[in-house]
C-alpha cells in the first residue's frame, strides 16, 4: 500500500506529501468526516471503509432538520435515502443503485459519489453556510425561506386522514378561518419582537467592539447576560472556525486530490454499457408534486385557450378589413417593423421568467443594524429600499389575487344567473 | 359533503399551510422569549422584578460578580440611610417607626429585608407615584458611589421599600417627606435616573463625558470577540477564494473528472436533477402569470387606430405561441421525470445543501447588513415581508380551491337547498376568502 501511494504521489507531480495533506484537510472540513485512512481504503474498495462513507453521504444529503437530529436512522434507511437523493441529483453511475443497503460494500463507489458532489458545486461551503452560527438578528430579504416553509410541510403524506374521508365544506371554511387568525397572530407577535429588538439595539449602543455595527444583537446580549450558558455557543463557533480553516486549506490543495480521483476512476472495472433497467425501485411515496404539475398544466392550457379566443376574432376582423385595402410596399414594411417590435417585447417577457431570479436583487439573510438615517451608503442595504421593493411586490400579488377572485365571481354569477327561480345577490366587491 | 379525494387534497393543502404558519410562530416565540428576558432585570437571585421601572436600568447596571463596592461606599450608604430614617421618624413622630431599624445591613443579609417587604408592595396604584420618589434616594447614592454593584442596588431598593412601607403604614406623611427630599437632589439626579435608556437617546459624546464606566462593563467576553472576528475573517477568505477560481487548473481538473464520470457510466445520458426540475416548474409557473398579466393588458386596451389594432393582434398571437411552447416544455419535463424515475425529494423540501439560496451561499457581496433607522421602519419592513408571504400562500390556496371546488359546482344535478348552500360557501371561499357571503333569494312567482 505504501509503495502504491508513493507511485500515486509521483504521478501527482505536485510534490510528495501533498495528497495526504489534501485528504486530511478534506476530512477535517467535512462534518463527521471520515479519517484519511478511510479515503485510501476506499480507493481499493475495502469493505471496512463503507459504513463511514454511507454515514457521511447521509449527513451531507439529508435536509437541515435531519442533519441535526440526535438519533440517526438505521443504516438501511440511511443507505436508501442516500441512493434516492443521489438519483434525484442526477448521479450518472448505475453501480450505486446496485449496492447492498446493509452498508457492507461499495466504498469505492461512495468515494466517487462524494467526489462527484464535491466537483459539481461548492459543497463544503454550502454545508457550512447551512449550519452557520448567526450572531446577529437576521432578517430574510428574499422569499426563498417562504418556499422552504411551505415545502417542508407539503412533502409529508397526509396522515391521520384515514377515518375522515369525507369532509363538509364547513370544515374547509373553518380551516381557512383558522389560517387567517393564525396569520394575524403571527403579525402581532412579529411586531412585538421588532419593538423589543429595537430597544435592545438602542440600549446597547456603543458596546460592540466592531465599530461598523455599533450595537449588540439579541444573541450577543444573551451572551452577556448568561456567560455560562453561552459556553456552548462559543464552542460551536470555534468548531465552525476549525471547519472553515480546513476548507480554506482544502481549496489550496485540492488539485492533487482531483488528479488522484482520476486514478480511482480508472481502477473501476468498466461497466457494461447497458446494465439493464434500474433494478432498485423505491417504495412509492405519494408525489405531492403530481398535483402541482396538474395545476400548472391546467393553467397553461386555460391560458392558451383564452389567448386563442381573444386572438381569433381580432384576426378575422383584421383580415376582413385588410381585404379591401391595397398592398403597397410601404405598408408591408411598416407591418414587418411592427412585427419586429412586438417580437422584441415578447422576447424580453420570456427572458423575464427564463432568467429566474434577478441576480442584482438582495437575497438571503441580512443582519439588522440600527443606524442614523443619514448614514453613508455602501455600508449595507437600506431598509427604505427594501420597503419600496416589498410594497411593489405586494401590489403585484394583490392584483393577481383580485384577478383570480374576480374570475371566480364572474363564473359563479354566470352559473347562478342561469338558474330559474332564484335571485343571486353577490357579496359586494371590496 | 365533498367527495373523498377532493376532501383529502383540500384538507392536506390547508393543514400544510396551517403547519407552516405554526412553524413560523414557534420560531418567533422562541426569539421573543429571549428578547423579553433580556429586557427584564437580569439577575435571577436579586431583587424581584416587581418594579418595572428598574428593568432597563437593571440591564445597564449589571456588573460581573467580581466587582464589589468598597466598604467605604457601604459605610457612606449606611450613614445616609440612617439619616433618612431619622428624618422620617422625626417627621412622623411615630414611636413604632423607630423600632425596625436594621436599616441597611451588610450586603450578605440584604436579601432578608427585601423578601419581607413584598407585602408592602400591595398598592400598585402607588407604583407610578413611586417612580419619582424612588429616584432621588437612588440618585443620591449614585453620585456617592460611582461603581455600582449589585449588593448596592439591593441596598438601595430595600431601603426604598422599607421607607415606603413605613410611609404606607403611616398614611401619607410619606409622600410629603419625599417631596421635600426630591427638591434638592432633583436637579442633579434627573439625568441619572434611567441610565441605560437615556444613554441610548443621548448622543454618545455626552454619555461618555458623564464618566459612567457602564460601557466598558457591557463588553462581550474576550474569547467570544476573538472567535467572532476570526469567524468573519475566515468567511471573507472563503468567499474571496470562491470568486477568484474561475478558470484555473483546479476547475479544469474538476470538469474533466465530471465528464469522465459521465462517459464511464454508459449512455444513460445526463440526468436531470430534481432540483433543476423544480426550478423549471417554478419558472413555468412564473411564465404563466406573466403571460396572463400581459394578456389582460392587451385585452383591456382599446385600440385607437389600425396600427394599435395590429400590434394588439400580433401580441396576442405571440403570447399564444409562447404559451404553446411552455406547454410543450412542461410535457417534456414530465416525461423526463417519469422516465428517470426522479422521485420527489425523499424527506420533504429542497432545503438541503444543494439548493443555492443557503443563506450566505454567496457571501461575496460584502457585509450583509440591513440598516434601519427607527422602530417604525423595522416594523413596517417586517410586516410587509409577512404580507408578501401571506399573499403568496393565499394565491396558491385560491388556485387549489378553484381547481377543486369549481368543477363540483358545475356538476350539480338538481338545485335543492343543500346545493345552494354549497354554492354560497364556495362563492364566499373563492371570491372573498371566506369573509363575506352572497345571498340567494327564492323567487316565488306571484299570483
Amino acid at each position: 500500500m505504501g509503495r502504491q501511494r508513493r507511485r500515486v504521489d509521483r504521478a501527482a507531480g505536485a510534490g510528495s506529501g501533498t495528497l495526504p495533506e489534501a485528504i486530511a484537510a478534506l476530512s477535517r472540513a467535512l462534518p463527521c468526516g471520515p479519517s484519511p485512512e478511510t479515503f485510501r481504503r476506499a480507493k481499493f474498495d475495502r469493505p471496512e471503509a463503507a459504513p463511514a462513507l454511507w454515514q457521511l453521504l447521509f449527513r451531507v444529503l439529508s435536509p437541515v432538520s435531519e442533519a441535526g437530529a440526535t438519533a440517526p436512522p438505521a443504516p438501511e434507511a440511511q443507505a436508501r435515502l442516500v441512493k434516492a437523493a443521489l438519483r434525484s441529483e442526477g448521479y450518472p453511475r448505475p453501480a450505486l443503485a446496485q449496492l447492498p443497503e446493509d452498508g457492507s460494500r461499495g466504498s469505492r463507489e461512495l468515494l466517487l459519489a462524494l467526489s462527484w458532489l464535491l466537483a459539481r458545486r461548492p459543497l463544503l461551503e454550502r454545508l457550512l453556510a447551512r449550519t452557520r452560527v448567526r450572531l446577529g438578528d437576521e432578517v430574510a430579504v428574499c422569499e426563498c425561506e417562504d418556499l422552504a416553509f411551505g415545502r417542508a410541510n407539503t412533502g409529508l403524506p397526509a396522515l391521520g386522514l384515514g377515518s375522515e374521508l369525507h369532509v363538509d365544506i364547513r370544515h374547509v371554511q373553518w380551516l381557512m378561518g383558522k389560517l387567517r387568525f393564525q396569520w394575524r397572530n403571527l403579525v402581532s407577535t412579529q411586531q412585538e419582537q421588532c419593538a423589543l429588538l429595537s430597544k435592545i439595539h438602542l440600549y446597547t449602543w456603543g458596546c460592540h467592539s466592531d465599530q461598523s455595527l455599533g450595537h449588540l444583537s439579541a444573541t450577543e446580549t444573551e451572551v452577556l447576560r448568561d456567560p455560562e450558558g453561552s459556553q456552548q455557543l462559543l464552542q460551536v463557533l470555534e468548531q465552525e472556525n476549525a471547519h472553515l480553516a480546513a476548507t480554506v486549506e482544502w481549496r489550496r490543495r485540492e488539485l492533487v486530490f482531483w488528479q488522484w480521483m482520476d486514478t480511482v476512476l480508472d481502477t473501476c472495472p468498466q461497466q457494461a454499457p447497458d446494465a439493464g433497467s434500474q433494478p432498485v425501485f423505491l417504495p412509492k411515496i405519494p408525489d405531492h408534486r403530481a398535483g402541482q404539475w396538474e395545476l400548472v398544466a391546467g393553467e397553461m392550457q386555460a391560458l392558451e385557450e383564452e389567448l386563442r379566443a381573444a386572438a381569433e376574432p381580432r384576426r378575422a376582423a383584421w383580415e376582413a378589413q385588410v381585404r379591401g385595402q391595397s398592398r403597397d410596399p410601404a405598408w408591408s414594411s411598416a407591418l414587418r417593423a411592427l412585427q419586429e417590435t412586438v417580437g422584441q417585447e415578447l422576447a424580453a417577457l420570456r427572458w423575464a421568467w427564463d432568467q429566474g431570479r434577478d441576480p442584482a436583487q438582495p437575497h438571503g439573510l441580512y443582519r439588522l443594524v440600527r443606524s442614523e438615517p443619514g448614514a453613508p451608503a455602501g455600508r449595507g442595504l437600506q431598509a427604505a429600499e427594501v420597503i419600496g421593493a416589498l410594497r411593489s411586490k405586494e401590489a403585484c400579488l394583490e392584483a393577481a389575487l383580485r384577478q383570480l377572485q374576480g374570475q371566480c365571481r364572474r363564473e359563479l354569477a354566470r352559473l347562478m344567473g342561469a338558474l330559474p327561480g332564484f335571485v343571486w345577490i353577490s357579496s359586494p366587491v371590496r | 359533503m365533498l367527495p373523498a379525494d377532493c376532501s383529502r387534497r383540500l384538507v392536506a393543502e390547508l393543514r400544510g399551510a396551517l403547519d407552516a404558519c405554526a412553524e413560523r410562530q414557534r420560531q418567533l416565540e422562541r426569539s421573543l422569549r429571549v428578547s423579553r428576558r433580556l429586557l427584564r432585570a437580569w439577575e435571577p437571585a436579586a431583587t424581584p422584578a416587581a418594579e418595572p421601572t428598574l428593568g432597563p436600568e437593571a440591564k445597564g447596571e449589571h456588573l460581573s460578580p467580581a466587582c464589589t463596592p468598597s466598604s467605604q461606599d457601604l459605610k457612606e450608604l449606611e450613614l445616609l440611610t440612617q439619616a433618612l430614617e431619622k428624618a422620617a421618624r422625626v417627621r412622623k413622630g411615630i414611636s413604632k417607626a423607630g423600632g425596625d431599624k436594621a436599616p441597611v445591613p451588610k450586603s450578605g443579609s440584604t436579601v432578608t429585608p427585601v423578601t419581607t417587604t413584598p407585602s408592602h408592595l400591595q398598592a400598585p396604584g402607588q407604583a407610578d407615584g413611586r417612580v419619582s420618589e424612588t429616584s432621588p434616594p437612588r440618585g443620591i447614592c449614585q453620585t456617592k458611589a460611582p461603581t455600582k454593584g449589585h449588593p448596592e442596588r439591593r441596598l438601595l431598593s430595600s431601603e426604598d421599600r422599607i421607607s415606603w412601607g413605613r410611609g404606607a403604614r403611616a398614611t401619607r406623611p410619606g409622600p410629603g417627606l419625599r417631596d421635600q427630599q426630591t427638591a434638592p437632589p432633583a436637579a442633579q439626579q434627573a439625568p441619572e435616573a434611567f441610565t441605560l435608556k437615556e444613554k441610548g437617546e443621548q448622543p454618545r459624546s455626552e454619555a461618555l463625558n458623564n464618566g459612567f464606566p457602564d460601557r466598558t462593563l457591557l463588553q462581550l467576553p474576550m474569547a467570544f470577540r476573538k472567535a467572532a472576528s476570526q469567524n468573519s475573517r475566515l468567511w471573507a477568505q472563503i468567499s474571496s477564494t470562491q470568486t477568484s477560481d474561475s478558470a484555473d487548473a483546479t476547475t479544469t481538473a474538476k470538469t474533466q473528472f465530471l465528464q469522465k464520470m459521465q462517459t464511464a457510466s454508459g449512455p444513460h445520458g445526463p440526468g436531470l436533477s430534481a432540483a433543476e426540475v423544480e426550478a423549471e416548474l417554478g419558472r413555468l409557473q412564473e411564465a404563466c402569470s406573466l403571460l396572463r398579466l400581459r394578456m389582460e393588458e392587451e385585452v383591456a386596451a382599446a385600440p385607437v387606430d389600425w396600427k394599435q389594432e395590429l400590434r394588439c393582434l400580433f401580441t396576442l398571437e405571440g403570447l399564444q405561441a409562447l404559451a404553446g411552447q411552455c406547454l410543450c416544455r412542461l410535457q417534456e419535463l414530465r416525461a423526463a421525470v417519469a422516465e428517470q424515475q426522479l422521485g420527489p425529494w425523499p424527506v420533504g423540501g429542497s432545503r438541503s445543501t444543494l439548493s443555492p439560496c443557503g443563506a450566505g451561499a454567496d457571501p461575496a457581496r460584502g457585509p450583509r447588513l440591513l440598516l434601519y433607522s427607527s422602530t417604525q421602519e423595522l416594523q413596517t419592513l417586517v410586516a410587509l415581508r409577512l404580507q408578501v408571504a401571506m399573499l403568496t400562500q393565499q394565491i396558491h390556496l385560491e388556485k387549489v380551491l378553484m381547481a377543486e371546488l369549481l368543477p363540483l359546482v358545475h356538476t350539480q344535478g338538481r338545485w335543492g337547498p343543500r346545493e345552494l348552500s354549497l354554492c354560497r360557501a364556495v362563492h364566499s371561499l373563492l371570491c372573498d376568502a371566506g369573509e363575506r357571503f352572497p345571498t340567494v333569494l327564492q323567487d316565488e312567482p306571484t299570483g
